[in-house]
């Protein structure tokens, strides 16, 4: 059945009227979109017009060459920038893969099951969400460095899947538990059923949660800056955050140039959050579980 | 609780087994029948743990150690020196500038965010035309790359050619060229508020989440008990999204008590802004003294569990529908 | 996805005993613990060496190099902040990041104590490039030079000769007396409501603009001990602190500033007219910046003067940024052939534009040797060359005696102290104190 649908057969139950539920969408999308705008401002124009004084609110001469130099073929930095946007891509969506499998299994035995040392283990992973980056980034470069998993997929991967599943496995654990217990009466309790009712019958429910935890962990891996930026030592892994930064000159900040880069770092991440939203629309409980 | 008071008659009027929610009572799930001992549940938690122990765990037990040591490249050998760079931290003048700014920071950001994020929540609830396009907008404000984050603000606040200043001048309102940078309490809550920009799209997401679970029939059922909307805020969705809230609180705490990127890039290192992460930073990859810098972090790591903690202990309740 | 069928059960199981696996390699690995013996390779020919800097040179360029000697050359370009947080990580972890990296002139004394650098000297002939580049000195620590300049960057002043002429200044100032005289003078007549730039952002650009003005009242901030001497009101340190500070409360310099930083003012007020004047500028502005016309809007009317002093022209202070050979590189040998093409007089000629516009590197700003900052002026391609080169020949390092090895944590106390002053939050003299008291503490602290 149509989420969308089963959506739109359901009238408006409380919120209110929808003009306050306009009001505040509109508010939403000001306090989100304004400073955003400067940014797409600033992209369209050049430097000089950019620092112009008193500032100039929309560009009053537009210009194409901010987005020129980061696309067109055979300009300087269309090469970098077209390289670590497939590395970006590529780096978060196996970091939310990998994230999202190993938490969702795990936080389905911290949620469901009963074993010794429960506890211990699920607070040990919720405890290392509290380490601050700069803590552990010179001992993980060490490790990655020991195993030649510097400059690698692999070992960037690694540690944002180590950094994310604490998060992960929290959210995904909350939902899990929050599902009625009848679900898994109807199975046996032995193990391969036990897996059984967590494919079945659990992650179907599940599924608006999962997809949350995805979106998520993949925006959490895409605003990444210092791990990748020592993790990675060339092209063949920065991404796009990194080859952005790259941009600034020792005396010089090309602001428009990297306000345009800004605005086409963000496309992706819109896209995957509205594609994904078609998925986590509508409570669970309606329709296919009863 | 507070849920079952106001809905408790009317979800079973509904119809749902085990709808009852349970508060803040903790019950046990599976039956206790059988003592033997299962592999299953360990081998599904033991990749995450694997990975926990490996890459979060085995890092931090180096930090700890080393924070009782001397651990600086340019004053070798590495040796331990008990409480040494404790002390030295304590004394430590930026630190101490710096922890008054930081508790700030987490505590606006906190509360700021979080009420933010519940509020848009509960905006974006249910489904409407255009939902998906507000959600993907929402976003932006995480998805922009920090560097860029850092240049669009400063566009935002230059005092010569900034936004702010350009409007203030244009509007005759007197544009005085100084936003950031002289008196303490501005400059921190803007640098607050432009922190709060960022991270509330995530805070709303975690919420969002968990409001996901709230079947609408409990709110069709307190419409009919006639509860006002602001009521089955109270009844239904608070106490509902408690563990989510409970995320996104703790998530916000970890995220203002690291913040970095918005005082160092919007104000320098100026203690009327300057963060105890920065300190960290500029004592660990600046003058290298990673000993020093590992103290330094490991009391942040502390205060984090606790005010973590704490928050937890406030605000989350097991939900079970 | 999430659909019935054993396959997809499976395809699980297969991906958490992978993840299993990843997991206790690196579980193994932390216990063994990183860092790997050094110990280059003499390989030269055939070597393919990795050079972490800013924007690369022209991809002919470093062709051409490949098929002189044949060591292939990956560049990565990084900007500066990145490249010194890699450098300090990579470093700690000894660790290898890149074969040929940036040797910033402040960090000469750290890493120089770090051994982190191989010495040039066993590479090059330091001795007779001396002459030839005035600021190999700022690269010089123990004995051993660390870092070969690639590019000349060092202090100087800007003014706006065309706001300068408005307000009927004429002549150029000799002394800071008679340039303060100079901006009260665009001040009054109102030509511009500010006349002065200087970043007080507390950030290193306030640092570096006080060693160049301090230098211009005639002293140093550290004296050849690397103490401090700046404590007593009559120091050149403290005058040139009281100098910019009283700028900012008579209203030479926009109140703004206190929120400015180096490039930033550079940007938004030289470049657009708003001040007549930048003390301590980057000594390629004028041609990078100020006379690009899709930056600026004072193309043609910014030049370079000779600095002024207490009692008429002063130096000029390097800041300028090396090359150097990582002690983790894998390929040092082939690293130095490299450092050697790259900062020759034949391609620093190339890089400027002396030989066609084809080979020109974009970003370079003024060639570190002389004998091609000569041919430049020569032939009329550098901006206020004739001025550069004089000031280029006088550039003095910042510290007499090298950069100390706690430089950053100088510089940290020198830039949040100036800016407290000039908030107004401490007065001068306390910020003086604060300052040497850092310097004192580190001093014999390590």
């Amino acid at each position: 059945m149509s989420p969308a649908w089963s959506a739109r057969r359901r009238r408006p139950v409380r919120g209110g009227t929808s003009t306050v539920r306009r009001i505040g969408v509109v508010l939403i999308v000001l306090w989100s979109v304004i400073p955003i705008y400067w940014a797409l401002k600033m992209s369209f124009q050049t430097e000089g017009d950019a620092r112009a004084i008193p500032a100039q609110f929309f560009p009053i001469r537009p210009t194409l060459q901010n987005y020129a130099r980061l696309l067109g073929s055979g300009s300087d930095v269309s090469g970098g920038i077209r390289q670590s946007t497939i590395n970006i891509v590529i780096e978060c969506a196996l970091a939310t893969i990998i994230t999202i499998l190993l938490a969702t299994i795990a936080a389905y035995a911290f949620s469901r099951l009963h074993f010794k040392g429960k506890n211990i283990f699920f607070y040990a992973v919720l405890a290392t969400m509290a380490f601050p980056p700069y803590t552990t980034l010179i001992p993980l470069y060490r490790i990655m460095s020991g195993f030649g998993l510097v400059n690698t997929y692999t070992g960037i991967v690694l540690v944002y899947v180590s950094g994310f599943l604490p998060l992960a496995t929290w959210i995904m654990h909350n939902y899990f538990q929050s599902l009625p217990d009848g679900i898994e009466e109807a199975g046996l309790v032995d193990g391969a059923r036990r897996l059984q009712v967590l494919w079945h019958l659990l992650l179907p429910l599940a599924r608006p949660g999962i997809i949350s935890t995805a979106l998520i962990t993949f925006l959490f891996a895409w605003g990444q800056f210092l791990f990748p930026l020592v993790l990675s030592s060339d092209l063949s892994t920065q991404p796009l955050t990194v080859v952005i930064a790259a941009l600034q000159g020792r005396h010089d900040v090309p602001s428009t140039l990297m306000s345009a880069a800004g605005v086409l770092a963000i496309i992706i991440p819109a896209l995957i959050a509205l594609i994904f939203n078609r998925y986590i629309v509508n409570g669970l409980l309606t329709g296919s579980t009863r | 609780m507070t849920f079952s008071r106001g809905v408790e008659s009317s979800s079973q009027a509904v119809g749902q087994p085990g709808a009852a929610p349970s508060g803040g009572v903790t019950t046990v799930v599976v039956r206790r029948g059988r003592r033997r001992f299962e592999v299953l549940p360990y081998a599904l938690v033991a990749p995450v743990m694997i990975f926990i122990i490996a890459l979060a765990l085995v890092p931090a037990v180096f930090t700890i150690v080393e924070s009782f040591f001397t651990v600086n490249p340019l004053d070798p050998p590495t040796r331990f020196s008990g409480l040494a760079n404790f002390v030295h931290i304590a004394h430590d003048k930026a630190v101490i500038s710096s922890i008054g700014n930081t508790a700030f920071y987490m505590v606006v950001g906190v509360l700021l965010s979080t009420a933010m994020a519940l509020a848009i929540a509960v905006v974006l609830q249910r489904p409407f035309r255009g939902r998906s396009l507000v959600i993907a907008v929402l976003i932006l404000p995480w998805a922009l790359p920090g560097v860029v984050e850092g240049i669009l603000w400063t566009g935002i606040f230059d005092p010569n050619a900034g936004l702010i200043n350009s409007l203030l001048t244009t509007l005759h309102l007197g544009g005085t060229g100084v936003l950031l940078g002289q008196s303490r309490l501005l400059t921190i809550t803007l640098i607050e508020l432009v922190q709060v920009w960022q991270i509330t799209p995530l805070s709303v997401l975690l919420i969002l989440a968990t409001l996901q679970l709230i079947p609408d029939e409990l709110y069709e059922a307190a419409e009919i008990d006639g509860c006002s909307p602001w009521r089955s805020f109270l009844a239904i969705t608070f106490p509902l999204a408690r563990p989510g809230i409970a995320v996104c609180m703790v998530q916000a705490v970890i995220a203002t008590i690291n913040i970095f990127d918005q005082p160092y890039i919007l104000n320098g290192a100026a203690d009327t802004g300057a963060s105890l992460t920065m300190q960290t930073y500029f004592i660990s990859f600046q003058n290298l003294d990673f000993g020093q810098g590992y103290a330094l972090s490991l009391l942040i790591t502390a205060v984090t569990l606790v005010i973590s903690l704490g928050v937890v202990r406030a605000i989350y309740r097991k939900v079970e529908l | 996805m999430w659909g019935n069928g054993e396959r997809s059960v499976k395809r699980g199981w297969r991906a958490a005993s992978a993840a299993l696996m990843a997991g206790l390699l690196v579980a193994a690995a932390g216990c063994s613990g990183g860092g790997q013996p050094s110990g280059g390779s003499t390989e030269v020919s055939g070597a393919t060496i990795t050079v972490a800097l800013g924007a690369p040179p022209p991809a002919a360029a470093l062709k051409d190099f490949t098929a002189q000697t044949g060591i292939k050359v990956k560049w990565v370009n990084l900007d500066w902040d990145s490249l010194q947080t890699k450098i300090s990580a990579a470093a700690t972890a000894k660790t290898y990041f890149a074969d040929a990296t940036d040797v910033d002139w402040s960090r000469v004394g750290q890493l120089g104590k770090l051994g982190w650098f191989y010495p040039m000297d066993s590479y090059l002939d330091t001795k007779s490039m001396a002459a030839d580049m005035p600021q190999l000195a700022s690269f010089t620590t123990g004995g051993h030079v660390v870092g070969i300049p690639y590019d000349a960057s060092f202090m100087v002043t800007t003014v706006n000769t065309k706001l300068l002429k408005q307000a009927g200044v004429s002549g150029t100032p000799k002394t800071i007396d008679e340039y303060t005289a100079d901006l009260q003078k665009v001040k009054s007549s109102g030509t511009v409501k500010y006349p002065l730039n200087i970043p007080f952002s507390a950030a290193e650009g306030l640092s570096t603009y006080w060693y160049e003005t301090t230098g211009a009242f005639g002293g140093t901030v550290l004296d050849k001990q690397q103490k401090p001497a700046f404590t007593s009101p009559d120091s050149a340190g403290y005058k040139a602190a009281q100098w910019m500070v009283n700028a900012l409360k008579t209203g030479l310099v926009p109140p703004g500033n206190i929120n400015v930083a180096d490039s930033q003012g550079q940007q938004t007020l030289m470049a657009k007219g708003q001040v007549a004047s930048t003390f301590s500028d980057y000594s390629g502005n004028v041609g990078t910046l100020y006379n690009i016309k899709s930056s600026s809007s004072v193309v043609g009317d910014t030049q370079y003067i000779p600095t002024p002093g207490a009692n008429g022209p002063a130096g000029n202070l390097s800041n300028p940024d090396g090359i150097g050979i990582p002690k983790q590189a894998k390929y040092p040998k082939a690293a130095a052939e490299f450092i050697k093409w790259f900062t020759s007089a034949q391609k620093q000629a190339d890089f400027t534009g002396l030989n066609g516009t084809d080979k020109v590197y974009s970003g370079f700003t003024i060639p570190s040797r002389l004998s091609v900052v000569q041919q430049m002026t020569a032939k009329g391609n550098l901006d206020g060359g004739e001025e550069l080169q004089a000031m280029l020949k006088t550039a003095q390092p910042v510290f007499p005696g090298g950069a100390p090895s706690w430089y950053p944590k100088f510089s940290n106390s020198v830039y949040t102290n100036l800016h407290a002053a000039a908030t107004g939050s401490i007065t001068v003299d306390a910020a003086m104190k604060a300052i040497a008291d850092t310097a004192n503490q580190a001093a014999s602290g390590s």
